[in-house]
This record gives C-alpha cells, structure tokens and sequence, in this order.
C-alpha cells in the first residue's frame, strides 16, 4: 500500500511539468501586457520597456518558462506582478479558506445527499421519488450566484441571522456552503439514487432478506456499502471541482478563496501567480484523488487486495 | 400526484420569488439611530460618542500597499491615512500646505520648500520627519513606478532639517501639484535604512496599520501619540487626529452583496453602488445616498492612424451622430453631465464653450459626404472593456452609426487585454475612461502630446503639443489661460476623442456617519470619518 502511495506521488511529477506548460503557454497566447498594469495609465513607453526587460517579458517563451521551472525545482513560485507578494505564501493563506468552504459544502451535501438518495432509490416511480428528483433538479440548475442571493436577502438582510458576506467566524460560512452545497447534493443524490437502484435489484440483496436481516440492516449493511464506490467517486469529484469552481460563490459572499484569487490574477495577467496557483491546485486535486482511492480500498477488501498487489 | 407535484413548484417559485422581490425598506436596520447626518465636514472636532470601528466596503481589492509600487485608486484611498504628503489637494481642486509649510520659487528651476518640524513618524520611537526623508522619498520615487507623478524632477538638494531645495528640468506651472500625489508622501528613510520589515507602512498620517488579509480586510489603527494630537502648533483640518478606532477597509467585489451588506448593518460605507438599486437604498431610513458632480470622463475615441480615422472631417461626423443624452441615460440612469471639452470638469482652465459637435444625424451626414463617404460603407470595430456601462454604451454608439452607414463590430474585451491593443496601436474605435481632479497637465500631457505611453488615440500635432507646453510653463495667468482655451478648442476640433459624460460620485453610507470628505473622482479621505452614536 506504501509502494502504491508513493507511486502515485512520483505521478505528480509529469502532472507539475505538464500542467506548467499548458498554463504558461496559455497566459503567453492571452493579449494583455503585464508592464501596463504595473505601471499604470501615467507610465511612459520607455517605463513599459524597462519593466519589460527587468522582469523578462521580452525573452522567449521558452526561456522564461525555463526560468520559472529552475526556479520551482529551488522552491521559488516567483513573486505576485501585482501585489509583489510571494505566490506560495499567497496561496497557502487562501487555501484555508477553500478547505473551510469546501468542507462545510461537501458536508452539507452529503448529510442532504445520501439519505435522500437512498429514501428515493427504495421509493422509486412514487410521488416521494419524484419530489426528490425535483430537489435535484433545482440543485443542477439553479445558478448559484442567484441562489446565493436568495439566501443572503432571506437570512442576512430580512432574519439578520448570517452576515451576507465576508469571511468571520463559523457563521460567515454558512450561507456560501449552503449555496456551494445544494449544487453538489444534487449531484450526488442523484448518483446516490442511481447506485442504490443497481444494487438494491441484486440477488445478495434477497439473500440478506431472506436470512432475516431487518429491512435496515439490508438498506445500510448490504446496500449502501456496495453502493457507495460511485458515490465516493463523485464526492471526490466534487471536492476537486471546488477548489477553483467555487469562484461565482466566493463572488457573491465576498469570501476569500482561491477560485477568486485565480479569477482576479487571470483578469490582471499576473502570470506568475496563476501559474503557481493552478499548479498548486493541480497537485491538491492529485492528492484528492489519491485520498479518494484509498478511501476506495476501505470500504472494498478487492481494491485494497489490487492496490497491495500493484504496490 | 401531478397536481401536488404541481401544486409544490408553485408553492417553491413563489417562495423564491417573494424573496427575490422585496427589496430594503423601513423594517432593514442598519447599525445605529437615524440622525440627519449626511452633510460633509472636513473634521470631526468634539466627536463624543461613535461607534469604535468604521468600515468601508469597497468595491474592488485592495492589492499593493507599497506607496511607490502600487497605482490603484483602492490602495492610494487606504494609504492617504496613512501617509502623508508635502501638499495637501483639497476636494474643491485647491492646493495646500501639506506637511511643507511653503516654497518658493528661486528660480526657473530651483523651488526652496520648508517642511513643518513638528511632525514624526508613527514607528513607535518618533523619528522626526526631515528632509532627509523628502530627498529619501523623491529619490525613490524616481526609481520606481511612480516616477511619472514626478515628472521634470532633477535632484533634491537638503539645506537644513527642514529645509530643501527641489531642482526641476525646467519650469512648470503645476510642478509643486505633482507632490500631492499619494505615491509620492513622506516614507521613513530610517526605517529602510534598519532593515524594518514593510518599511512602507510606516508614515506620519493619524491611522497606522494593523493588519491586511489580501481579499479579506485591511485594518487602520488610530495612531494615540500622533503628531497632529500632539503638537502645539496650529494644525489644519487635513491633519487633525482620527476619530474611530479603527477603520476597516473590506472588499465586497459584487455589487449587490455590497448593498445588502450596507442594508444589513455589516458595513457603513458601500462604495459605488449600482445605479439600478439606489431606489432601494434611498427608501431606507437609516441610509444616506449622497451625489454630487464627479470627475471622471468617459469617452469615445479614434485610433488616428488607422484609416479611414485619420479622416478629421470623418470624426467630427461620428461625432454628430452620437446621441450622447441616450448614452448618459442607458450608462448612469442620467446620473453625470454631459460636456463638450476634453478637459475633466473642475480642473483648472476648463473651459466648455467651444461649438462641439452635438448630436445632429443632419449635420453628420453633411460631414460624412464632405469627408467622401457620402454613402457611408465604412466596416469598423469598436474595442472597449467587457464591463459596466461599457457595454450599454457600444450598445447606442452601434446604432447611431448605423444611421450614418457605418458598421460597427463590438468587440469587448478585458481592461488588461484593452490596454495593451490601444497601446499597441490595434485597435479602431474604443472606449475609455480618464480620471483627472488635480493636474491639467495630466489630461493634456498624458492623453494627446505626442509619443505619450496613455495616448492612445496615436495622435500627434505639433500645435496642440506646442499649446500643451505653453500651458505648463506659461507664468502669466491670462495668457496661460488663453492657451489652455485655445488647446480644448482645439482638440474638440481635431477630435481623435469625443467626451461622452462626466459621471457623478454616488456613495451609499449609514446615515449616522460624520466627518467624510469625499473627492468628485472617488479618492476620497477617511481619516476623520466616524459613525455617531
């Protein structure tokens, strides 16, 4: 298990060099002059020219990401063109704030998710069924930006019981993680609901009956553990997604994550800093995923027999 | 079951919608009694009781607080109480002693100033300010971002404690202006020279920092043994001590979270809000919706050296066919002014006289057959950022040119991407904005002489940059005010830009705040503000 861990961790290696490469490249194909930005409406062409070739950006594409790959391998993400603060140290003071958001959202959607999933699995083609699916249905498609304003008018501005934005204490998190987290346990509800029906149909699931089990014991014991592979694949999915999709969210509460620290250094090319950011993202998401399949072999002994064997 | 099913999305959408609907009226609270506050005071002498915190909910990030590497309007409103200037710039476009009590002129090129000797930095050992610390500062300056606020500096010369001289390329009617700028307020010498971390944060204003959480909060502390408090010499109303505590500074980016913040009592200052919702704000008891006349002048322009643009007759057309009465209605609700010149309203010389071009589909057809487009047929594209009220804007310019057979292409894209087209001289039309409220020479200079970095009308003549120097260094003020007519005459003749509106200022605040000090173009002074219990 140890070998297969540290396996994965060695993948993450092309995964930085790759993701590098497309970001910088990408920002190198996106028009808009760093040195305009940084030396703002006053600055004269010959002022542009020297923050230019002080900082590089006339040297080829090549060279300059060259330059910033040395400069990771020695633990420097380079500096914010804007704010002139360092990238690492800038996304590890914004990280917390997703991981808080994120958390409470996928907990939310998951305590909402998977009983509802599994209530409307075993109540299929009823009316209990169809209200299910239709809370679903307005998680998928509501936007979450309106559905967050919602929120704020009903529970900041007309009950006063949530502030409307910002990020202070544990009561700041609520409404941007009720917003992120309806989305999501429409998601997985509906996965929920579609794994449980596999499985409900199968024969071990008659046997358990048959041997007396409660309908209960059936349900959670035979069913749900069987069910739950799928289930965790999409949590994990969605935990990936909000690293950097919860932008809209952030927006609206004001809350300081790193979708809206990525959105902003996009919208001013600080290159460096959406660079070091969406590698950093990228190696979270990795390390998501890896968490995710552990967890697989946790819940399945076959997986946990496979990893062994690969390992 | 399909009635119950329809019977509850009934129930849902209508839930929805009531919420969605009522908007802030008498019930919402918002912090504190309802005074008959509003009026604004320069200082806030004999404050009793006040709330100990003030925030202000701003509508962008702060993102640089280094004075000399940042160029935010965001981060200057922060730093002003802060850091302090060798001039003071009024809201009424008036200059002042700052914390140099005079100058004068030696000669052509040489300003002796003398600096107040009372003042000392907020570094916890009240190092003096002197002019060590000017030199030290211009010095800096000079190498950094900031240097175009100083242009025509040469050197900096102290001649005692409190005494320096400044030497300047030549001479420049509005040179002494250029020390008001924000970028360029006193920084300690000492503090750089020990090594102190963020010695940038270190100045002599009556607020000091405490903390800054990048997209979170920026915090002000009241400086307790500020100079200002302390001295016994007069102090001007500009640098009397802080009120409030404290003063947070916190980033509410979408606008409608930003109203309701203020609706809800989280913040007592909602900078800009948007038009559409003031109706709301205004029907609220415990809110004030202040306006007055701004300074930022949004405009349309022309590429001049791209054809058929460099055609002057050909602008002058466009510009009849432009209906700007519509543009200010559609961008602002009718909330700015319309003006003829290229000068932003307020500063010196402005001058609005001039025929224009006002909006005459007659007269522009006229001048498109005399330009040689009787028939139109002209394909063009217009660049602008994909932002309010940019795009409400393109929306009406699109269809006034199509009444004068030009086919407009929009083209919107971001600011960065924008700046960088017109820079490069790429784009056709465009649209842009300028906020100037201290420096003619700002406007002029900057936006049409020629070989400027901001012109991104590409333009060149030789008389309006002969007119442009005139104004700088002209000593005599009724020539140099003729000049300055005669160069907005000129430059609305020439027409690489025509001036749409000058939007106002509108800020939105808790009605029991006193002691603001607002600037028509949004830089405004926060040092004295508090909210009155």
């Amino acid at each position: 298990m140890i070998k297969y861990i540290v396996k994965r961790l060695l993948q993450l290696i092309p995964v930085i060099i790759v993701t590098s490469f497309l970001i910088y490249w990408a920002m190198n194909l996106t028009s808009g002059d760093p040195a305009l930005l940084i030396a703002g409406d006053k600055a004269t062409p010959e002022m542009l020219e020297q923050i230019r070739e002080e900082m590089g950006l006339n040297d080829p594409f090549l060279v300059r990401y060259g330059r910033y790959m040395l400069g990771m391998i020695q633990g420097d993400m380079g500096e914010s063109y804007i704010t002139g603060k360092d990238v690492f140290q800038t996304f590890m003071e914004t990280l917390p704030n997703t991981l808080m958001l994120g958390g409470a959202a996928v907990l939310i959607a998951v305590i909402i998710a998977l009983p509802l999933g599994i209530y409307t699995a075993i109540h299929q083609s009823t009316w209990k069924d169809n209200v299910g699916m239709v809370f679903a249905l307005f998680g998928t498609a509501m936007p979450n930006f309106w559905l967050g304003l919602m929120l704020i008018l009903l529970f900041s501005l007309k009950l006063g019981w949530f502030p409307s934005g910002g990020k202070a204490g544990f009561s700041s998190v609520v409404l941007p993680a009720v917003t992120v987290g309806y989305g999501l346990a429409a998601l997985i509800m509906r996965t929920t609901r579609s794994s449980m029906l596999d499985v409900i149909r199968q024969d071990y699931m008659t046997t358990a009956r048959a041997k007396g089990c409660s309908e209960r014991q059936v349900i959670f014991r035979h069913g749900l553990k069987n069910a739950l592979i799928p289930i965790i694949t999409a949590i994990g999915m969605q935990i990936s997604m909000i690293m950097t999709g919860s932008v809209l969210a952030e927006t609206v509460f004001s809350w300081p994550g790193i979708g809206r620290l990525v959105n902003d250094s996009i919208a001013r090319r600080d290159n460096e800093m959406v660079t070091g950011a969406i590698i950093m993202c990228s190696i979270c998401m990795c390390l998501i995923n890896l968490v995710v399949d552990l967890v697989y072999a946790f819940f399945d002994p076959r997986i946990k027999a496979q990893y062994a064997k690969k390992g | 079951m399909k009635k119950k099913l329809a019977l509850l999305m009934c129930l849902a959408m209508l839930a929805t919608s009531v919420i969605g609907c009522s908007g802030g009226n008498g019930e919402t609270t918002s912090g504190g009694e309802t005074s008959a506050a509003g009026e604004t005071t320069a200082a806030a002498d004999g404050a009793t009781g006040h709330k100990d915190t003030l925030i202000i909910g701003t509508d962008v990030d702060i993102n640089n607080l280094d004075l000399q590497a940042q160029q935010d309007q965001i981060n200057n409103i922060v730093l002003k109480n802060t850091h302090q200037a060798l001039v003071w710039f009024t809201n009424e476009g008036e200059f002042e002693p700052g914390l140099a009590t005079s100058w004068e002129n030696v000669d052509d090129t040489h300003i002796k100033f003398t600096l107040r000797d009372d003042v000392y930095f907020n570094d916890g050992n009240k190092t003096p300010m002197t002019a060590e610390d000017v030199k030290f500062t211009l010095d800096m300056a000079m190498e950094s971002v900031s240097a175009p606020n100083l242009a025509g500096f040469v050197s900096c010369t102290v001649d005692g404690d409190y005494e320096f001289t400044i030497e300047t390329e030549s001479y420049n009617n509005e040179f002494v202006q250029s020390l008001a700028s924000q970028n360029l307020a006193i920084q300690s010498k000492k503090a750089y020279e020990d090594g102190v971390e963020d010695p940038y944060y270190i100045g002599t204003g009556p607020y000091k920092f405490d903390s800054w959480v990048q997209g979170e909060y920026c915090r002000l502390t009241k400086v307790e043994d500020y100079w200002g408090a302390t001295t016994d010499q007069e102090v001007p109303d500009w640098a009397a001590p802080g009120v409030a505590e404290t003063i947070d500074f916190k980033p509410y980016v979408e606008a409608s979270s930003r109203v309701i913040a203020l609706q809800a009592g989280e913040i007592d200052v909602c900078v800009n809000p948007p038009i559409n919702e003031l109706p709301f704000l205004e029907e609220d008891p415990n809110i004030t919706v202040y306006e007055q006349a701004g300074s930022r002048l949004f405009y349309f322009a022309f590429n001049v050296t791209k054809e058929p643009w460099d055609n002057q007759t050909l602008r002058q057309a466009v510009a009849c066919a432009i209906d700007r009465d519509s543009v200010l209605q559609a961008a602002v609700e009718g909330k700015g002014t319309l003006q003829t010149t290229i000068l932003n309203r307020g500063l010196w010389g402005f001058y609005d006289d001039m025929e224009g071009f006002d909006y005459d589909v007659e007269r522009a057809k006229e001048l498109m057959a005399e330009a040689g487009y009787p028939d139109g047929g002209i394909t063009t594209t217009l660049t602008y950022a994909n932002s309010s009220p940019y795009e409400s804007i393109a929306t009406i310019i699109q269809a006034n040119l199509a009444e004068i057979g030009i086919t407009v292409t929009l083209s919107p894209c971001e600011d960065a991407t924008l700046k960088s087209t017109c820079v490069n001289g790429d784009q056709e039309l465009f649209l842009w904005r300028w906020n100037e409220d201290s420096k003619v020479d700002f406007v002029y200079r900057d936006l049409f002489y020629t070989g400027s970095g901001s012109n991104y009308h590409h333009y060149s003549d030789a008389r309006a940059d002969e007119l442009t120097d005139l104004v700088a260094t002209e000593k005599d003020p009724d020539k140099r005010l003729e000049y300055a007519q005669e160069l907005q005459t000129y430059l609305v003749d020439a027409c690489p830009q025509v001036p749409l509106y000058i939007a106002n200022l509108v800020i939105a605040y808790n009605s029991n705040l006193q002691g603001q000090y607002f600037y028509g173009g949004g830089n405004h002074y926060w040092a004295h503000a508090y909210i009155a219990e």
